[in-house]
């Protein structure tokens, strides 16, 4: 780990002249738990961090409105987890914030930064290694050891976004807000999160200098679940995660989102399946179609075809969850 | 009695040397008062409030820390290296490599700092600084030009002909091992049941908690060394002897560890580098391992490949057992307790048909050295799932299966077992407290199947051994110090001596101190190894304990004119045996003579020549199966072991704990991954290699077995430390076999292979699922 300043502001103004400053040589910091990981394997190397999370203007509350629900940047995956109010309206969120990485970490985590979390592939995390995410010409896990990558070539690169509640978030229909020294604006989640390109390296459309402030959750009368599959039982990355959401009105499914993750550069969002399932009345035989739907086009690395049967047994067992 | 020696002259008109306890085996009846007890850990309190010192705690005046500078290559050899920016760097007190020190003769001919490097993480520089952060950035700064050499990942590969040499001489580290007992490929061709499979076990880490670490400190030409070791004097000799000075000059401590499992039985370069460091710069040096480095280059369970071939007749008699079996050495053989994997072939079941060979491979990758019960992990996952399938096939219950082909003596040597009944106690005690039943079980429902698996081991080395020393000194107040140069590393060596010693004295264990884990303060003891610890100390602990009791009983003869054999010492009095009431404390009679001190010396006796001691055991255990993701739950795990008499049950409980959930590990996630174009360790770190958490650990039950070997040793204890992780990961792919029907033969048995194994299993089936 090289040396690197520390700054804490008081307004969200002055962090983000701070962070429009000098591009990727200044990074803001909440909860740190990827951050500091990035630092510590030299594979980011700032000169000087922005400490945001006792900034004031950056909320860190869960506030319920008419028009949805407000989750403030700085809302950790602990408060998600046990808020009744998220438990009860937006499950998948609450079970996704809660069955990520440990208690400690989940302190710690904000729903800020979760979903800038960069990808956890061995190869992009080694300094060592050159690799297409980190500048380099190829991407070594796509020959390589490749169990824990994508079964959908979307870019380059092979890497799995990491967070649980993104793919959550996107299935509840998240909106989220930033704020940039231009101004404020805010999109769907959905379309922050994106494949990496050749000119842009990264996971996200996030412009430079650029925070989270908050999300906002519509209003929902459906039902949400979030189902992982680990390598042990508990604080692993998702070897393949479901978020799905489902209204049932008078027998038939009358609005669905079913969000795939570790399958994928970032959470995928099975369109496809989700047509199908939409004004037809839940059924096992139904929902083994949806999966068979979801999965078309995944085209599987050498060790790593296990995620398809894997995919396809969540996506049957979140549909059938988030209906009964 | 006091220990006595029996001095010889053998053939060759080499001495030989026999020394005794002077104190026979406790009876079977005695009533104990402090051994059985389940006491606290003496270290208990300190460990809990963070007092106890750890290598790494160590803090002394000027001292420097130290890091050190791995080689990224698989294979390469140093053509330059410039040091001058790290040299120059202020805080920086030394740099080290080969180009400026001695050369320094290490394993397998090659030397400390070697120009030829031979896997990922090799030591290519090392660097003493006022502190971590800037020994780290003069690391950065040190300038190496390599000439990359061709490698070998996996050893799989490393035995073809055009695979690249580790060193000269190709990548056999020796001549195949052969051992054959009859005639078992004419034993197969007759057999009336054949399984014949090839099973594979991963590269599993150890990842200690402690990582390997010394901290070294000069003065004048005496070091000390406080070194995160398995074996104190060890590292005295093998450091003495890198360094070129006299072992009383090298004194070397270790008062706690934070585990070792094997992997800290010899001195690794760590050991030398800060003495290096030390003496060249003026100033104590600590050098720790990261978690990095302990998996790179700190060792390792290798990786098998083992071919197996046994037969069984209609009985149900093992007619056969044959196996060729290949081992991944990494890039050098470290020394230590070896891990022989083909013991548990020749010697766990009756067969008078045997065959193994075994290889061990060079390749580009991190050494292996001993694992908790190295060589008998491996095997138990190729023996016990070939035993399970034997019996299936043989249609008999896999316990009388295993029952049918019981061996009462050690069929290498022809020997009978010190407690014959050991092993068939084991099937008995944990069959009961599990509830063994194979007909009216729970299947499951569903995609969540259920199965029962059973598998047993025998391990060859609880017993103990030769030579091993303490000393008992019972101070004027009564008070009794215990003093030994063995190491507590984490088991509880500490608190079971004391309750041996108190045992042996008749006072309670707050009475007694234990002062060990120092070579200048300690008679010798041998490697905390092969869970022979208690064992090999313990004996030679109630010697030295019964040489102070049988002084003091002549103080109090005296005292209390009766003649000595008439006495007895019970909560730390001391009155006449058959009547008369007058008693004595221990303090009383100590207070006439003081400042007076009784010393007594122990030893360790030989162990028997006519009977062969192992320890035996076996474990049951329940797993559910998810057919759809592939998820593996152990919901229970009950296990036996003949260890003999319990000291401690909780420390006992403690180990076997452990034990199981290592198992647990080993069987689901732990592996140990590298990329062979690069030679390099995607996982070397304790996010990606997955160690259980509490989560993944099950009901573990632990069924005393409760009988002491008295022929074994005078405690009639044996160790406990490895045996109950030997038959966790077959027990555990039996009942996956029991549950689905699907024989898992390559470890771990992650979500990836359960999945693929599943599928190929609806694929040939046509969706039918369970073929069992």
């Amino acid at each position: 780990m090289r040396p690197f300043a520390y700054e804490r502001p008081e307004t969200i103004d002055q962090a983000l002249s701070m962070l429009s400053a000098d591009g990727d040589a200044t990074r803001p910091l909440a909860g740190g738990t990827d951050l500091l990981t990035l630092i510590k394997g030299e594979i980011v190397e700032p000169d000087l961090l922005v400490d945001i999370k006792r900034l004031d203007g950056l909320s860190d509350r869960i506030e319920p409105g008419p028009d949805g629900t407000r989750i403030g940047a700085l809302v950790t995956l602990t408060q998600l987890e046990t808020d009744p109010h998220i438990m009860q309206t937006y499950g998948a969120l609450a079970q996704a914030a809660g069955k990520a990485a440990t208690p400690q970490l989940r302190n710690m985590a904000t729903i800020g930064g979760n979903v800038l979390q960069r990808p956890r592939c061995w190869y992009y995390r080694e300094s060592e290694i050159p690799c297409w995410l980190k500048g380099g010409d190829t991407c070594p896990a796509r020959d390589g050891q490749n169990a824990y990558h994508a079964i959908f070539d979307e870019s380059p690169c092979v890497a799995v976004h990491p967070s649980d509640s993104a793919a959550a978030l996107i299935a509840l229909g998240a909106t989220v807000h930033l704020r940039g020294s231009d101004g404020d604006r805010s999109l769907p989640l959905a379309e922050l999160m994106s494949p990496p390109t050749e000119d842009r390296r990264r996971e996200t459309t996030l412009r430079p200098g650029e925070l989270i402030t908050g999300y906002t959750l519509p209003p929902t009368y459906g039902k949400s679940v979030y189902l992982k599959a680990m390598d042990r039982k508990a604080w692993a990355f998702a070897l393949v995660g479901v978020a799905a959401h489902v209204t049932v009105a008078n027998g038939a499914i009358s609005d669905v989102r079913l969000v795939l993750g570790g399958v994928a550069n970032v959470p995928r969002r099975a369109t496809a399946a989700e047509n199908l399932l939409r004004g037809k009345s839940p059924s096992d035989d139904l929902f083994r179609q949806a999966a068979e739907v979801a999965l078309e086009g995944a085209t599987p690395l050498k060790h790593n075809a296990y995620k398809i049967d894997l995919t396809r047994a969540l996506i049957q067992r979140a549909l059938s969850q988030a209906t009964a | 009695m006091t220990a006595t020696m029996d001095i010889s002259l053998d053939e060759d008109g080499k001495l030989q040397l026999e020394e005794h306890e002077g104190v026979g085996a406790w009876p079977k009846d005695r009533r104990f008062t402090s051994v059985g007890q389940g006491a606290h850990r003496l270290e208990g309190l300190e460990k809990v409030t963070g007092k106890a010192q750890y290598t790494y705690d160590v803090r002394l005046p000027g001292q420097l820390e130290a890091r050190v500078l791995r080689s990224p290559h698989p294979h390469a050899r140093i053509l330059s290296i410039d040091t001058s920016a790290a040299e120059a760097l202020p805080g920086v007190h030394a740099v080290l490599h080969h180009g400026n020190t001695e050369p320094i003769e290490w394993y397998n001919g090659s030397f400390v700092f070697d120009p030829t490097l031979r896997m990922v993480g090799d030591e290519v520089a090392a660097v003493a600084a006022d502190s971590g952060d800037i020994a780290e950035d003069a690391i950065r700064l040190i300038r190496v030009e390599y000439e990359v050499l061709p490698h070998v990942t996996y050893f799989e590969d490393a035995l073809r002909p055009d695979a690249p040499h580790v060193r000269e001489g190709g990548n056999l580290t020796d001549e195949p091992t052969v051992y054959d007992r009859g005639d078992a490929d004419a034993a197969l061709q007759r057999a009336h049941v054949v399984v014949d499979r090839k099973f594979t076990t991963q590269c599993a880490i150890h990842n200690s908690l402690e990582p390997h670490g010394s901290t070294a400190s000069w003065d004048g030409d005496d070091l000390t060394l406080w070194s995160s070791t398995q074996s104190v004097f060890t590292i005295r000799e093998q450091v003495a002897e890198a360094l070129g000075t006299s072992e009383h000059r090298v004194r070397v401590i270790k008062h706690h560890m934070g585990g070792g499992f094997g992997a800290k039985q010899v001195a690794w370069k760590n050991d030398v580098i800060a003495p290096l460091l030390a003496k060249r710069t003026g100033r104590p040096v600590q050098l720790m391992l990261d978690r990095e480095a302990e998996s790179l280059a700190a060792g390792n369970r290798p990786a098998t490949w083992q071919h197996v071939r046994f037969g069984a007749d209609r009985d149900g008699k093992l007619v056969a057992v044959w196996a060729d079996i290949h081992i991944d050495a990494g890039a050098y053989q470290v020394g230590g307790e070896a891990s022989n994997v083909s013991g548990m072939y020749q010697s766990l079941y009756k067969c008078d048909n045997v065959h193994t060979e075994a290889r061990n491979i060079y390749t580009n990758t991190g050494p292996a050295v001993a694992f908790r019960a190295p060589g008998h992990v491996e095997a138990a996952w190729a023996i016990e799932q070939t035993m399970d399938e034997l019996a299936r096939k043989l249609g008999l219950d896999p316990v009388e299966f295993r029952r049918r082909n019981y061996s009462e003596v050690d069929q290498l040597e022809g020997k009978p077992y010190s407690l014959p009944e050991g092993l068939s106690l084991s099937y008995d005690k944990v069959t009961e407290a599990f509830g063994w039943n194979t007909e009216g079980r729970e299947r499951g429902a569903g995609s969540k199947r259920r199965g029962l698996g059973f598998a047993a081991h025998d391990w060859i080395a609880g017993s103990g051994s030769p030579p091993a020393y303490a000393w008992a000194k019972l101070n004027p107040d009564g008070g009794l110090d215990i003093i030994t140069g063995t190491q507590d590393i984490g088991t509880g060596t500490r608190t079971g001596l004391g309750q041996i010693g108190a045992e042996e004295l008749g006072i309670d264990l707050a009475d007694v101190s234990v002062q060990l884990g120092d070579t200048a303060l300690g008679p010798y003891s041998p490697v905390s190894s092969g869970s022979s610890t208690l064992a090999s100390i313990g004996p030679a602990v109630r010697g030295a304990v019964n040489d102070v009791r049988e002084q003091l009983l002549r103080l109090a003869a005296t005292k209390m004119e009766v003649a000595a054999d008439r006495l007895t010492i019970a909560d730390g009095r001391i009155s006449v045996a058959d009547g008369g009431g007058e008693s004595l404390s221990i303090a009383e009679v100590m207070a006439d003579v003081a400042p007076a001190n009784l010393m007594g010396k122990g030893v360790r006796g030989p162990n028997p020549d006519d009977v062969a001691i192992r320890t035996f055991g076996a474990q049951c255990v329940e797993v559910e199966v998810d057919t759809d993701t592939g998820e593996v739950t152990v919901l229970r795990v009950a296990t036996a072991h003949d260890i003999g008499r319990i000291v401690n049950p909780t420390l006992v409980d403690s180990q076997i704990w452990g034990g199981i959930t290592q198992g647990v590990g080993f069987a689901l996630h732990e592996e140990r991954v590298v990329d062979d174009r690069l030679g390099r360790i995607l996982n070397a770190n304790l996010e990606e290699y997955h160690v259980p958490t509490i989560v993944d650990i099950p009901e573990m039950t632990h069924a005393h077995v409760g009988v002491p070997d008295t022929r074994a040793n005078i405690t009639g204890a044996k160790g406990v430390g490895e045996p109950p992780l030997i038959p966790t990961a077959p027990a555990i792919a039996n009942a996956i076999y029991d549950a689905v029907g699907i024989r898992v033969e390559n470890a771990p048995i992650s979500r990836q292979r359960m999945l693929t194994l599943l599928r190929e299993q609806t694929t040939t089936t046509n969706g039918n699922g369970v073929t069992a």
